[in-house]
């Protein structure tokens, strides 16, 4: 079990997604996430094992790599690719809740923010951290935010913005969703955010990589 | 007030798989494989896609005030604080400039990641960046080839959103330009739409200077840049 745990495990880390993937080319021809994440599962492997033993901790070991700048984001965006094609396999088994998630984060670019390339990554890096993911989109209202945490208590919540002044509208967020949901935790994330910003405005947690984010939900359910 | 505007082709913009590789935080030569074939085939589409545009228009009356670091143009007083204040004094006129790519750039992206294709939506995001670039890079020659007629130079751009000047100047900067200018719109909050476009002022003068190390002058340090030029 342990050797095709390793091979999912690597071939996430090194973005192999699939048989006809050229990339990385040292692995070309090789059977990668996809077809390995298959033959695990019909072969009595269960699949919260697949998730926690092998798509949990390469994806960990992706945006650690990141963090220390050893990669960059189109190789953290091919091993994306890579664990996707490995949770298709396991999306039956959450639905049929078979396999739990550790927990929901809503996701979102706050009002008047259009970009989404800084949330897509932490979406993609907090999927892969076990997480269901519940993406809004940009420019997301506080009214959105707040129906979404409605619809889901107990999730955490993350809001992005790259500008100065959309950071702005995350203050209002932040107090209009402590307001009501005073246990909901809150992570705040992009270019010009900060510590300070973050303990400001109320928020939980502010990290400048994604991994810092996957790291602060992990140790909520842990 | 004299202005000039321009429409790009995409061919006809000076882009290369390298660079936008470099623009990805790939280092020389390291841009290549699967990578550097995504990035051909997204230039590629670009090219399908209606040209970039340009334009400029130079406002000859601009008063700079030292104490309150501003700028007024036209009765309009930006301002754009210490930083391009500075840069931008001895001026004796200022053009303000836009150029974008146009939308259909940031429509690829947005489809792209749409589908759950990341890493293709983030390759178009950086090429429409690029396009923008190469742009208002054929703006610059022209103007700098307009202005050295008259012995005068030109100083960098600067831009609403850098080096402290607010983004949200952008407002007053439209305020200046005929409505629709360039075919690029402002939302409620400040941004524009396209996207993939720039805004921002360029002064000419005998008494500037083009700087060649505008990093020194801005206080980001993730910037992209701002690396290239480390790793150069």
């Amino acid at each position: 079990m342990d050797e095709i745990l390793n091979k999912i495990a690597r071939c996430i880390q090194s973005g192999k997604i699939d048989k006809v993937s050229p990339y990385p080319p040292d692995m070309k021809g090789e059977d990668g996430a996809d077809e390995l994440t298959k033959f695990a599962l019909e072969n009595g492997i269960k699949p919260d094992q697949v998730l926690d033993l092998a798509l949990i901790p390469a994806m960990e070991t992706v945006g650690d790599r990141f963090s220390r700048k050893e990669i960059y984001v189109p190789q953290m965006l091919m091993s994306a690719k890579a664990m996707n094609s490995a949770m298709k396999h396991l999306k039956p088994f959450f639905q049929s809740g078979e396999t739990k998630r550790k927990g929901k984060f809503i996701i979102g670019t706050v009002a008047g923010d259009l970009h989404d390339i800084g949330k897509n990554l932490v979406s993609m890096m907090i999927e892969g951290g076990g997480w269901e993911v519940i993406d809004l989109g940009v420019d997301v209202s506080t009214e959105k935010f707040m129906k979404a945490i409605g619809e889901n208590p107990q999730a955490a919540v993350g809001l992005s913005a790259l500008l100065t002044t959309t950071m702005e509208n995350m203050k209002k967020t932040v107090a209009v969703i402590k307001d009501s949901y005073a246990d909901t935790r809150i992570l705040i994330g992009g270019a010009p955010v900060t510590w300070e910003y973050c303990e400001k405005i109320g928020a939980d947690f502010y990290s400048p990589d994604p991994q810092g984010a996957v790291n602060y939900l992990k140790q909520l359910v842990a | 007030m004299k202005g000039k505007n321009f429409s790009f082709n995409i061919s006809e913009l000076d882009l290369s798989v390298p660079r936008i590789g470099q623009m990805l935080n790939f280092g020389e030569g390291e841009c290549e494989g699967v990578f550097s074939e995504m990035i051909f085939s997204a230039l590629e589409e670009a090219e399908k896609l209606p040209p970039a545009r340009a334009e400029y228009t130079i406002f000859e009356a601009v008063k700079f005030s030292d104490a309150e670091k501003t700028i007024e143009i036209n009765d309009i007083i930006f301002e754009v604080n210490r930083i391009v204040s500075s840069q931008l004094r001895g001026s004796d006129s200022i053009a303000v400039f836009l150029c974008t790519a146009g939308p259909g750039i940031s429509e690829k992206s947005r489809q792209a990641m749409e589908a759950g294709d990341l890493l293709t939506g983030y390759i178009y995001d950086a090429v429409g960046n690029e396009i923008v670039d190469a742009a208002f890079n054929l703006l610059y020659k022209d103007l700098q080839k307009h202005t050295e007629v008259s012995g005068k130079k030109l100083t960098n751009r600067y831009n609403p959103g850098y080096c402290d000047w607010k983004v949200d100047e952008q407002e007053k900067l439209f305020r200046l330009m005929p409505d629709n200018y360039c075919g690029i719109r402002l939302n409620s909050s400040a941004l524009m739409d396209p996207e993939k476009s720039v805004s921002g002022f360029i002064g000419i003068g005998r008494n500037v200077r083009f700087n060649s190390f505008t990093c020194g002058l801005c206080d980001r340090t993730d910037c992209i840049y701002r690396n290239i030029k480390d790793k150069e």
